[in-house]
């Protein structure tokens, strides 16, 4: 563990979420009104301040998984990002626990700042103290080999985009998608080269993300 | 940020393929980290993303293994004598391309080696000429600052001007000692000189300044008379360094003969 500091949160957790090829959930898309969210921290954020720990686990429930995929987006590999989440709620509680924030509404924004701070600054530390000793090591470090579980997950996920690729009846459906999700090109090209106008675009997307995901769960 | 706008913008998709402006993904990470909603379409973008990229990973290696496969099957195919020329071609092409390759970034080089030279020298004579005209430019400068000092000093109020009064010498010429004398002022200034004409008819005058040696120093036409029936004429003390001097005096009638009204001779003396 890096620092005994952050062992301090006994809160459970899934491992499984936000690994490569997990599963995605099949929660049903709820729409989260922005001034709730904005009520919700704030009453998290007083709670807390008056000592209420049942406060402080909601904390954790309520942004864990969002944090985790932050600290994975950034570029954490999953141990660290486990690491860097305790000590992004741990620095989190001390200072709802201390003085506040000035705007208890904006808690998100908060964690996420925080979040971002502890990644850099541990990510400055590693390079400073780094030495490079073995070519291997280093490339490994630059670009991680997948594990074989990985390796496997990625080529179901293969398996599954070309079963999804090979339903669609259209071709030109196909090079949305192969053009959008391969080769990252922006909407607006897309559009303009096929023919297509947003709607279209959009609903060849949803046609082909629930499709996905019906695979995903069969 | 609303769930419309996220679905509408592929929000989540860009998010993971990290194609979204930095504003757009920090909003969208602040609405994400207590929406579970956006976390399940974060997991389902980056799955798809994952087996797409992961799907042309495959069809590549198929791809090159189907094309060594047909490589290595069309070799099989060939007698052993072509098989050996095949390999022989392939040995020249691998020995030879980098050496040719070598050789025409060496030409390559070379051009760009006698491109720099040619440079610089350009640079030189342009950096020889900049400083010459540097040079030129200076000493006009100078020429110009003594130029306004002494424009400046001929403005101001003059004192202490050596004045000669001429009259006619009975018997005098330019070869005699002169009796009229002067001392030169210091640090330059103005000499006058006053020169009396007799039987003034013929205006306008001419006067010619000349030293020792007969050498002509100054001429002035179109002067008149005062007056005094006198000539007034001020020349600068730089003009007339110690020495003897003599000034002729012609009278010029229009449409006549020149007609000498005088010679005056005068010495300069130093001053103190």
């Amino acid at each position: 563990m890096r620092d005994p500091a952050r062992n301090v949160l006994p809160f459970s957790e899934n491992p499984e979420k936000g690994r490569p090829g997990s599963r995605p959930s099949g929660d049903k898309v709820d729409d989260k009104d922005p001034r709730d969210e904005a009520a919700v921290a704030a009453d998290i954020v007083r709670r807390i301040a008056e000592g209420d720990v049942t406060a402080e686990e909601e904390l954790f429930e309520r942004y864990r998984r969002g944090l985790l995929r932050l600290l994975r987006h950034l570029g954490a590999q999953p141990d660290l990002a486990e690491d860097l989440l305790q000590h992004t709620l741990c620095t989190a509680l001390k200072r709802l626990r201390g003085e506040g924030l000035a705007e208890p509404e904006r808690l998100a924004g908060f964690l996420c700042h925080t979040a971002r701070n502890l990644y850099f600054n541990d990510r400055r530390k590693t390079v400073r103290r780094q030495t490079w000793s073995d070519s291997g090591e280093l490339a490994q470090a630059v670009a991680p080999s997948p594990s074989q579980l990985d390796s496997i997950l990625r080529d179901e996920l293969a398996a599954k985009v070309r079963r999804l690729i090979e339903e669609l009846p259209i071709e030109r459906d196909r090079q949305v998608l192969r053009r959008f999700y391969l080769l990252g090109e922006p909407k607006e090209r897309i559009c303009a080269d096929l023919g297509l106008d947003s709607l279209d675009f959009n609903r060849v997307l949803s046609r082909a993300r629930k499709r996905f995901k019906d695979l995903f769960e069969s | 940020m609303d769930h419309t706008y996220i679905e509408e913008n592929q929000i989540a998709d860009r998010y993971v393929q990290g194609t979204l402006p930095e504003r757009d993904a920090e909003q969208f990470e602040e609405h994400y980290l207590s929406c579970p909603a956006c976390l399940d379409r974060l997991d389902l973008a980056e799955s798809m993303q994952r087996g797409f990229i992961r799907m042309a990973a495959q069809d590549a290696e198929k791809l090159s293994a189907a094309r060594q496969l047909a490589v290595v099957a069309w070799l099989v195919r060939l007698s052993r004598s072509r098989q050996i020329g095949v390999l022989l071609t392939a040995v020249l092409v691998f020995a030879f391309v980098p050496v040719g390759l070598s050789l025409r970034g060496i030409a390559e080089r070379g051009r760009e080696l006698a491109q720099a030279r040619t440079a610089l020298a350009e640079k030189a004579a342009l950096r020889t000429e900049l400083e010459a005209s540097r040079r030129d430019l200076a000493s006009e400068r100078k020429a110009r600052e003594e130029a306004s000092n002494l424009l400046a000093q001929a403005l101001q109020p003059q004192g202490n001007v050596p004045i000669l009064f001429f009259d006619v010498e009975r018997g005098a010429g330019p070869a005699g000692e002169p009796t009229q004398r002067l001392k030169r002022p210091e640090g330059g200034g103005w000499i006058f000189l006053d020169v009396t004409i007799e039987a003034p008819t013929r205006q306008p005058y001419g006067a010619v300044l000349r030293d020792a040696h007969g050498t002509e120093l100054w001429r002035r036409a179109d002067l008149r008379l005062s007056g005094r029936d006198s000539l007034s004429l001020l020349l600068p003390a730089s003009l007339v360094p110690p020495g003897d001097y003599s000034l002729s005096i012609e009278g010029q009638a229009p449409g006549g003969k020149p007609t000498a009204a005088g010679t005056f001779t005068f010495r300069v003396l130093p001053s103190a």
